[in-house]
Parts: C-alpha cells; sequence; structure tokens
C-alpha cells in the first residue's frame, strides 16, 4: 500500500559512484546504488548527473523507510501487513542479505519475521541508503544477495549557533494516516546536535472497491539523537541513539498482531579523515541494540488459545574500516567487524485450568562473528578500472541454555554448535568505451550461514503455507557464483542503463515436509524443516532510463524482472514478477505535475508447496501535484495527489494471504523548513 | 567378601588419609540420606538392628515409592552394610487384606549405606490401613519391623490398571519415570505387574509397550520418542519428549505378542 507516497526521495538508477565526498570511496563502490535521503545533504554531496535525478524526485517526508525501498528496481518486499514488510534485493531475502543500520549489524526479535529491522528506522534518521549487489555486497558481512546498509544522518555544521529544522505534516485517506515529524539541527564551534522525532498513525485502511482491510492499522513514534564533536582538522567523534517504539501493529495476513516492537539502538565513533595522506580515512565504531517483540492475538476473534509470543535480540559489535590511498591509481579499502547476537524467543499458550504451556520458539542461541574484508581499486587509466574484493568470516552460532538445549534434544540437535569459516571474493572490471557507453562486469563466490530460525526455530508457523518449520543447525552455508554484466548509455542529459545478473546457488536452503513430526499450530496443515538442496539459479535484469525531452518535462523509467529456478526445474518461491514504474514530470515554475504508472505482469511461476499461488497483473495511476514557496519567511513545500486513482483491487506475488493493498489514496503534506 | 574386603580397605585408607580427626561422622554434606524423609524407625530385634525407612518425598502416593531402608547395630550403632531384607506391604481393608507389588533390595549389599527397594501402593490409605512389614537378616539373625504408611492419591495418578483383553488377567501399570519432567528428551520408565492373587503381584515383563503422548488442550503430539522395552524386573524404559510445558497426556497400548491387551491406558503429566 505504501506506494502511496510516490514522491521518493532519490532513486539513483546509475551505478556510478556515490559519495561525492569521499572521491576514493566513490570509485571503490562502481556496482553500488545509493540513495540520498536527505535534500540538504543531498546537494552539498551530489555531483552534476546525480543532482537531476535528485531534483527529479524531491523529498516525501511522509514515505516510510519501505516506501522508498520499494521502488528500487532491485528491491522486492515481502508484505504480511500494512507495515513490517521483509526487504529482499533481487529476490534474495531474509538470511542471504545484510540489513545493516550505519554499518552495525541489528537482528529482528520476531521469529515470523515480523519485524525486519527496516520498521525501526524512519527515513528522517538517514543520511543515505546504500544498496550492494553480488560483487559489492558482502564487503561489510558474508552474505550472497547483496548488502542494504542504512546510514544514518550526522549533525551538520552549516549554521553555527543557530537552531535549524524541518517540520513535517502529512494526512492520507486511505488509511486515515497521520505523519508528523521534526528535525532540529543546532552547531556550536566543535560541537554540533542533530535530533529528529517521527510520529505516525495509520487506521485500517481501506482497499481498491472500498472494502476494509481490518488489523492493517500501525502506530509508532521514533527518537534519535546524534551528537558530533571535531577534534582538531582530521578526527571527529560522534555518538548516536536511535530509539523506534511501535504498537498495535496490524498483520492481515497473519494470525496475530504485534502489541510493541522496538528497538534502542546505540553507537558511539571516531572518525580520522585526511585525504592528503595514504591513511584517507580510518574508522572505528563501537555499537549494542536491542530489540524487543511481543506479539499480540487479543484483539483477534475467535482465538483458539491465547498466547503470549515475546521476542528479544541482542547484538554488540565493533567495526573498523580504512581507507588507503596506495598512488594515485590504486587505493585500498580494508574492514574488520566482529559482533555478538543473541536471539531468544518463546512461546506461551493457557489453557483455563491447566498449567501454561511454554516452550521455546528461538531457544536462547548467540552468533559470534568474526570477520575482515578489503578491496583493492586499481584505475588503470581513464578508461578502465579493477576492483578485488575478498572477505573471510570465521561465524560460531550456538545454543546458549540448558533448556535450549534440552529443548532441541527433541531432535537430536543436542550437538547444535557450529562454527563456519566463509569465503568471499569477487572481481569487477569497468570499462569506459567512450563519452556516452560505460560498462561493468562481475564476478563474485559468496556464502552465507543459515539463520537463526533455519537452525534453530522450534515450531515456527509460516502462515503462508501453512506449515510448522522446526529449524535444521546441520545446515550447510549456501554458496553463490554470480555473474553480473551492466552497460549504461548517457547522450546529453540522458541516461539509459540496463543490467543482467545471473546467481547460482549451491547447497541452496530449501524446506522438506516432515511427514512424520505432528504439528504444534493448532490447525496447521504439517511441519516441515529446512535442509540443503543441490542447487538453484536466481537470474534478472534491471533497467531503466532518465529522459529529458524537453527542458521542463523528466521522464523516469524503472524495468525489473527476476527468473528463478530449483535443481529439478521447479520455480523458487518469493519471485516478484516483471514490474515497470514511470513517471513524467512537468515543472513550468515552482509548482510541478507529475504522473506515473505502475505495472506489473502476472506471476504465473509460483511454487504451491511454499502456499504461493497465481497473481494478476495490474496497472496503477497516480498524480502529484508539488509547491515550493516562502510563507512567512519560511520556505513551505506543499505536496498533493492520489495514489491508485482509479481505486483498483490489486495485491503483489509478494503479499501475504493475497490481501488487497490501498484503493485511492489522496494525501497531503506540508513540509516547513527553518 | 572378598570385594567388601577391598571396599571397606579402600574407605579405611580414605578415611584414614582425609578424615582421621572425624573418622566416626559421616562426610558433611555427602550423607547418604541427604534430601530424604525419614518417615520412621524401629528394631528388627531379632536381628538385633536398628531399621530407618527414607522416601524421596514426604508424603507418600498412590503407585511405585522408592524406600530407602538403612540399618545400624543396635548394641554398637554401626551401620550394617550386609543383610538380606524381605518386605511385604499390606493393606488392611477390615473385611478383607491384600498385598501389593514391590521390589526387595536387589542386593545384600548396601548401596551407598542404604538398601533401597520399593512398593506399588495400590490405593490410598482412605480405603484401610496400609503397613509394611520388613524382615531383616543380619549374620544369621532374623528379625523383623512392621510401620504403618499414609498413602494419598496425587492429583495426577501414576498407577493404572487394566484387565488384559486377550487373557482375563488384571495388570496394574505404576509410572517411574519422568519424576521431573522438563521440555526436552525425558527417561520414560513404567513398572508392571500381574495379579495373581489377593497376595501376590509378580513382575510382568512380558508386552510390548506402544506410547505416544499428546498434549490434549491442543490436539499435538511429540516426536522422537523411543517406546518403552521390558529391561527385567517388570520395568520398561524408553524415552518421552515433551515440546513444551503444560499438560500432556501420554498414551500407552500393551501388546502380548501379536494380541492386544489394552489400548486405552494413559499417564497424564503436567509441569
Amino acid at each position: 500500500m505504501m506506494k502511496r507516497f510516490i514522491q521518493i526521495v532519490i532513486l539513483l538508477m546509475i551505478v556510478v559512484n556515490s559519495r561525492a565526498q569521499n572521491k576514493n570511496a566513490g570509485l571503490l563502490k562502481d556496482s553500488n546504488r545509493v540513495v540520498i535521503l536527505d535534500e540538504v545533504t543531498v546537494i552539498s554531496k551530489q555531483n552534476i548527473p546525480q543532482r537531476r535525478l535528485v531534483n527529479f524526485f524531491k523529498a516525501n517526508n511522509a514515505s516510510t523507510l519501505e516506501d522508498i525501498l520499494s521502488r528500487l528496481p532491485e528491491l522486492s518486499l515481502t508484505r504480511r501487513g500494512a507495515y513490517g514488510m521483509d526487504p529482499a534485493i533481487r529476490s534474495f531475502n531474509g538470511g542471504q542479505i545484510n540489513v545493516l543500520v550505519d554499518g552495525m549489524r541489528i537482528h529482528g526479535a520476531c521469529t515470523d519475521k515480523m519485524d525486519p529491522v527496516t520498521i525501526y528506522i524512519e527515513p528522517v534518521n538517514l543520511e543515505t541508503l546504500e544498496l550492494q549487489t553480488a560483487a559489492n555486497g558482502f564487503s561489510s558481512g558474508a552474505s550472497i544477495g547483496g548488502t542494504i546498509n542504512m546510514k544514518i544522518a550526522e549533525p551538520d555544521y552549516l549554521n553555527n549557533k543557530k537552531v535549524t529544522g524541518i517540520f513535517s505534516s502529512g494526512y492520507q485517506t486511505a488509511a486515515k494516516s497521520f505523519y508528523e515529524s521534526l528535525r532540529l539541527n543546532y552547531a556550536d564551534g566543535k560541537w554540533a546536535f542533530r535530533g529528529s522525532v517521527t510520529y505516525r498513525k495509520n487506521s485500517n485502511y481501506r482497499s481498491g472497491g472500498g472494502e476494509k482491510i481490518n488489523f492493517s492499522q500501525y502506530e509508532k513514534i521514533n527518537y534519535s539523537l546524534s551528537v558530533k564533536y571535531l577534534q582538531g582538522n582530521y578526527n571527529s567523534i560522534r555518538a548516536d541513539v536511535l530509539m523506534d517504539d511501535g504498537w498495535n501493529i496490524g498483520y492481515p495476513a497473519l494470525p496475530m498482531d504485534v502489541g510493541y516492537a522496538g528497538a534502542r539502538i546505540g553507537s558511539l565513533s571516531f572518525v580520522h579523515e585526511n585525504r592528503q595522506k595514504h591513511l584517507a580515512k580510518f574508522q572505528l565504531k563501537g555499537y549494542a541494540n536491542q530489540v524487543h517483540h511481543y506479539m499480540d492475538d487479543t484483539h483477534r476473534p475467535h482465538v483458539a488459545m491465547h498466547m503470549d509470543m515475546p521476542g528479544v535480540s541482542k547484538t554488540i559489535g565493533l567495526y573498523s574500516e580504512a581507507e588507503i590511498n596506495i598512488n594515485k591509481k590504486q587505493s585500498l579499502l580494508l574492514r574488520a567487524d566482529a559482533s555478538s547476537t543473541f536471539l531468544k524467543a518463546s512461546m506461551t499458550m493457557y489453557q483455563p485450568g491447566q498449567l501454561p504451556m511454554y516452550m521455546l520458539t528461538w531457544p536462547n542461541n548467540k552468533k559470534n562473528q568474526f570477520g575482515i574484508s578489503s578491496s583493492w581499486l586499481w584505475q588503470i587509466d581513464s578508461s578502465m578500472k579493477w576492483q578485488l574484493n575478498a572477505r573471510v568470516d570465521y561465524i560460531r552460532a550456538a545454543l546458549t541454555s540448558e533448556e535450549a538445549k534440552n529443548q532441541a534434544g527433541i531432535f537430536d540437535y543436542q550437538q547444535a554448535s557450529k562454527n563456519n569459516i566463509l569465503k568471499n571474493g569477487s572481481v569487477q572490471f569497468t570499462k569506459k568505451i567512450n563519452n556516452t557507453i560505460k560498462t561493468n562486469a562481475s564476478i563474485a563466490y559468496t556464502e552465507r550461514v543459515p539463520t537463526a530460525s533455519e537452525r534453530y526455530g522450534f515450531y515456527l508457523f509460516n502462515s503462508n503455507d501453512g506449515y510448522d518449520y522446526i529449524g535444521n543447525p546441520y545446515l550447510l552455508p549456501e554458496k553463490a557464483l554470480q555473474a553480473e554484466i551492466s552497460a549504461s548509455y548517457s547522450p546529453a542529459r540522458n541516461r539509459v542503463q540496463l543490467s543482467v545478473f545471473y546467481s547460482r546457488i549451491h547447497h541452496y536452503i530449501s524446506s522438506v515436509t516432515e511427514a512424520n513430526v505432528s504439528t504444534m499450530t493448532i490447525g496447521a496443515n504439517g511441519v516441515k524443516t529446512y535442509r540443503n538442496i543441490p542447487h538453484a539459479f536466481i537470474s534478472g535484469l534491471e533497467a531503466s532510463c532518465f529522459l529529458k525531452p524537453l527542458q521542463k518535462f523528466d521522464f523516469v523509467s524503472t524495468l525489473r524482472y527476476t527468473y528463478a529456478k530449483d535443481y529439478k526445474d521447479e520455480p523458487l518461491p518469493g519471485i516478484a514478477p516483471l514490474k515497470n514504474v514511470s513517471s513524467i514530470r512537468y515543472q513550468p515554475n515552482k509548482i510541478f505535475y507529475q504522473v506515473e504508472t505502475e505495472m506489473a505482469a502476472a506471476q504465473n511461476r509460483f511454487q504451491v508447496s511454499a502456499g504461493e499461488d497465481k497473481t494478476k497483473s495490474y496497472t496503477l495511476w497516480h498524480v502529484r501535484l508539488g509547491l515550493n514557496s516562502i510563507l512567512f519567511k519560511k520556505n513551505i513545500e506543499i505536496q498533493t495527489g492520489m495514489e491508485n486513482v482509479f481505486d483498483k483491487n490489486y495485491h503483489e506475488h509478494l503479499d501475504w494471504g493475497n490481501i488487497a493493498r490501498p484503493g485511492r489514496n489522496a494525501y497531503l503534506q506540508i513540509k516547513m523548513m527553518f | 567378601m572378598k570385594k567388601s574386603f577391598y571396599v571397606m580397605l579402600s574407605w579405611a585408607s580414605i578415611i584414614v588419609l582425609f578424615f582421621s580427626s572425624c573418622s566416626k561422622t559421616e562426610i558433611p554434606g555427602t550423607s547418604p540420606t541427604a534430601g530424604y524423609t525419614k518417615i520412621t524407625e524401629g528394631y528388627a530385634t531379632g536381628a538385633a538392628a536398628k531399621v530407618e525407612v527414607y522416601t524421596t518425598a514426604p508424603v507418600i502416593y498412590t503407585g511405585y515409592t522408592n524406600l530407602y531402608i538403612a540399618l545400624y547395630d543396635s548394641v554398637s550403632g554401626s551401620r550394617i552394610e550386609n543383610a538380606n531384607i524381605q518386605l511385604t506391604p499390606m493393606m488392611d481393608m477390615g473385611s478383607m487384606q491384600h498385598s501389593s507389588p514391590f521390589e526387595n533390595p536387589a542386593s545384600a549389599q548396601a548401596v551407598n549405606h542404604l538398601f533401597p527397594c520399593s512398593v506399588v501402593f495400590l490405593m490410598p490409605s482412605a480405603a484401610g490401613n496400609w503397613s509394611v512389614s520388613v524382615a531383616v537378616w543380619v549374620n544369621g539373625k532374623w528379625g523383623s519391623f512392621s510401620f504403618p504408611v499414609t498413602v494419598t492419591d496425587p492429583v495426577k495418578s501414576t498407577l493404572k490398571s487394566f484387565t488384559a483383553l486377550n487373557n482375563g488377567t488384571k495388570y496394574f501399570v505404576a509410572l517411574i519415570n519422568p519424576m521431573q519432567p522438563h521440555v526436552g528428551i525425558n527417561d520414560m520408565e513404567i513398572a508392571i505387574y500381574k495379579k495373581e492373587s489377593m497376595m501376590s503381584y509378580p513382575a510382568e515383563n512380558g508386552f510390548t509397550v506402544l506410547m505416544e503422548p499428546e498434549m490434549p488442550a491442543m490436539g499435538h503430539g511429540s516426536p522422537n520418542n523411543v517406546n518403552p522395552v521390558a529391561i527385567g524386573n517388570g520395568h520398561y524404559k524408553g524415552k518421552v519428549n515433551f515440546t513444551m510445558t503444560g499438560l500432556w497426556q501420554v498414551n500407552l497400548d500393551f501388546m502380548m505378542g501379536a494380541d492386544l491387551a489394552d489400548d486405552t491406558q494413559f499417564f497424564e503429566i503436567e509441569f
């Protein structure tokens, strides 16, 4: 549904470097997508072609992070409710990708994936969103699918001894949702402070055609505070605290909702940066975070048995990064990181007259990880460059309590601790053929360890296929071989780009029915466990174009397609169909007018055993209007529009339970900068 | 005798080496009856022996009850480590009397200074008066001590009985383990006795037992259980798995050869 705020902040369809501020890292990250979320920093950091895109996608402060993610062609989202969508990069999801907050690891506390960590971050918290695929996707953590890194915004020093800020407010009709956000910045000499508060409240939304979707409401508040201190010309110290509390979060596709989901994220960083020296940048960050999650069935009718399902995740970690300029043509990016994640989730069911039924759904377990990675960049000449990336991880996963071991012992899993050494490596070659055509090719070998649910999950109910899932600690790591080729053509002010990728995953973790094990969940279809299948394939393409046919017109379009199958040529689950999003904007003056279409093809390739079915194609139309003006000496931005203008009743292929998405939705947002 | 000589010798050397100053007292904290409840004591007069009877819990419930008997020389007060003990449990219901299944100590040699034995009390004391007579042979002398026992019914019964479909005989099934059930793998142990007469309840090793745990509130079972199999003396051992706390029902079917003897029995285990 959240497609409705379409004015995303920015969508960089280009494959080029990102952080203009950081030239070397920019060169290193050729296959990154970086979404800049903050207009203020965008202007100072972007190079000229990107700034055009930035100007095209004006920030919409009411967008949730999920809205923004959903606009990226590489990403798809598994939806269980109006909120808490699970991101996938090129259909790699869950444990196959890293979702990091400013390089920090954080793990959701829900056994049923109701809280992907993206729900604990608001766009206002962020400076950029880095999306790294294949060849670069493992530099901050072993991964076969890539990394989403949400970079937390820093306090700025632009206005000394002056409080500056942005206040945003919005309303949407489909879910009667309110959005209020305040961001403040203050700098005083060497000190700078940045704080933000965001509040959202959504009611049950109405789907296309007018039906109300029960249990789709949510409410949340998010706070962040950052303090930065400059020490000399080259050093800075920064402390960040981020808190996010959500409650009464409905999941229409699941049998339970969420009573409370909260995260506490804290970090302390030291940065040394001197572009003139060989050691251009050195960063050290220590962090800790904690997530609590409580599922709630008290609002649901016809609950067979009331149950409590709390979960907790605690992570501490440390990482250090260094950028070294070897000479004018070569540079090196080094990273070492270590983290420890503890997870525990339980379920207590209450039958009147009997003792409570208690079990661990994530038996207490810990994953300790230590890794080092390096990226070596060699700019041969102005048209060619090589990049080599390598990473090695030592990862230990173990059950930590006697209670957990006893419980896992039922499946003969007492020896549930596992040590893995993961190796990731890639080679990337970029060649500029002429001033308008640029090509890039990469191959990568990547590995990832199974997740806690895949290893230790104990009767985790999946409401999409209706099975209870039991973990398998003897799973082998998944290993993938990937290749990617991309080319861009950018004549004058236009740009067209195409990327094609192919991955062959060995020891792909799939599920298999355990006919002899009885279900735990009342009404479940059966029990499944995980196992490695010999191999699977995922391949696909992404295309994007940015055209300026006339002076005041902009046209932006993205397209993605993914094809995936297992070793028996059966389709893999969770594969979104062909999708295209196109926008055309006319901006004669301070007012812009924009029309958008969102088209998805039918998905006829689905996995029945994963609870999937055929999904119909759909086309949506959105119209938008924006105005920038100065009122009372304040810079005011007003945006309004209507999404799903024709009130189409539709759902996407990855939506659990085929719950219809929001219908016609009008919105109004006001943003005031001071 | 040779073995006991060596045991005594090794004990003596330990005592001499480490506890010479307190050789008469037991090692603190390692009393053989630590954690047990003494339910009675008395004298088996003819055998010149003092008899102390211990149980693992202060209350004796209907069903399989472990008893631990400590014997002391009634003159010197020193422990008796070697004796033959014969139990005779008896229920006096006024109009009639009956005995119950029991297990005498497996050996004349004390285990950790005690003689472990057991009685399967078939009913609570509300129905009449239970007594247990302990006959003791020490060094060729015989004596007897009898004591009353108060038996109450537990909340969840640990004793079942059925009349076998295949032969019409009545059998008693006593639950021995799990006594402290937990989530995970639990030892499952039952004992089966055949009612030959009011006074004779021999152990029955001839059954094949099929077990299936079930959580009645949710209608699910648990995986990877091991059916109890006969290990002698009427005892059957297996493994029962509980995937969560709460009320479990462990269903048992009894087969004798290819014939079904009973498929209606279950034990409720709640924790």
